[in-house]
């Protein structure tokens, strides 16, 4: 009987918890402003193609991924001499999933969401935002981090 | 009955634990961005064929002293597009006079020179180039030259037209 209860605890293990296998966050494009003009304020659009950064998102059918994101307010100089700033607006973030049937949904990046996954297993994340250089920006490159942290239920 | 108990237990607790299996992942891009000063582009000088006789076709090279000139000032290093406007006739009161073969030179170095320049072909497609240096500012020269067509009959007047020179970063 011990033996039975052992195996139905073991099978029951197996069954309630997710693969852990099936669920990844990857990271797949940086958001890339490009040249950008002192005292010019330059955006990038969630939708665009080549500039908006991406993730990609896997999980299983019908479960629920919290999805939230760390954002950069400032991008530091390479190598030094001065910050960058870089804001998100309300609309810079789009999901979508990879199903024929998936509807792009645009969400607030500042804030973190939660979506059922019903169309398909895995979609992607695009950012979109903008930067204001001041007038006396010094010139150079620019780079900061996006951390996208996706918990999985 | 006690085993019963046990297997609610265990079920309980199992149902405890799928509920706390919810597992965090992260993962990172980048956001990049390159800052340059403002580029200026200033159209510096007219590309003048002087007198034409009808009939008689007339060319201006880029190093003539008369070819057409625009100067540019902006991120030393940086790659340009320049991308032109070209008129397919000058006009005069209504009249047209052909314009074609365009031809352009760009000349990055500290002179406005079109000696030992690059060539060329203007056109409304991006030609790449880039300025000098390795910080700071840089300057930048264009030359322009084309051919003018006039007909036998050409009309006598004084014909003009627009050229018109867009440069950005990329």
């Amino acid at each position: 009987m011990r033996r039975c209860f052992a195996l139905l605890v073991l099978a029951l293990i197996a069954v309630t918890r997710p693969l852990t296998g099936q669920s990844q966050v990857t990271g797949i494009r940086n958001l890339a402003f490009g040249v950008v003009i002192r005292g010019v304020q330059t955006s990038v659009a969630p939708a665009d193609p080549i500039k908006s950064g991406r993730f990609y998102v896997r999980h299983q059918l019908n479960r629920q991924v919290r999805v939230a994101f760390t954002l950069p307010t400032q991008l530091p100089r390479v190598g030094g001499g001065g910050n960058l700033p870089i804001t998100f607006r309300a609309t810079d973030a789009i999901a979508q999933g990879t199903a024929g049937n998936s509807v792009p949904v645009t969400f607030n990046p500042n804030n973190p969401i939660t979506f059922t996954l019903t169309t398909s297993a895995d979609f992607y994340l695009n950012l979109g935002g903008r930067v204001s250089p001041a007038a006396g920006q010094a010139t150079g490159n620019y780079q900061g981090t996006v951390t996208l942290t996706c918990t999985f239920f | 009955m006690r085993t019963t108990t046990r297997v609610s237990a265990a079920l309980a607790m199992l149902l405890s634990l799928a509920a706390s299996t919810a597992r965090a992942q992260s993962a990172n891009i980048n956001a990049t961005a390159t800052v340059y000063q403002a580029m200026t582009v200033t159209g510096a000088r007219t590309l003048d064929f002087g007198n034409v006789f009808p009939g008689v076709n007339k060319a201006v090279a880029v190093t003539d002293a008369t070819s057409g000139r625009f100067d540019l000032v902006g991120q030393a290093a940086a790659n340009v597009n320049l991308t032109f406007t070209l008129p397919a006739n000058l006009t005069s009161a209504g009249n047209n006079l052909p314009v074609g073969t365009w031809t352009g030179c760009w000349n990055p170095t500290a002179n406005n020179s079109a000696s030992g320049c690059t060539a060329f072909t203007p056109s409304g497609s991006a030609s790449a180039v880039a300025f000098g240096g390795s910080s700071g500012t840089s300057n930048m020269w264009v030359f322009v030259g084309a051919t003018v067509s006039p007909g036998a009959a050409q009309v006598a007047g004084t014909y003009t037209g627009t050229v018109t020179l867009t440069a950005a970063y990329f």
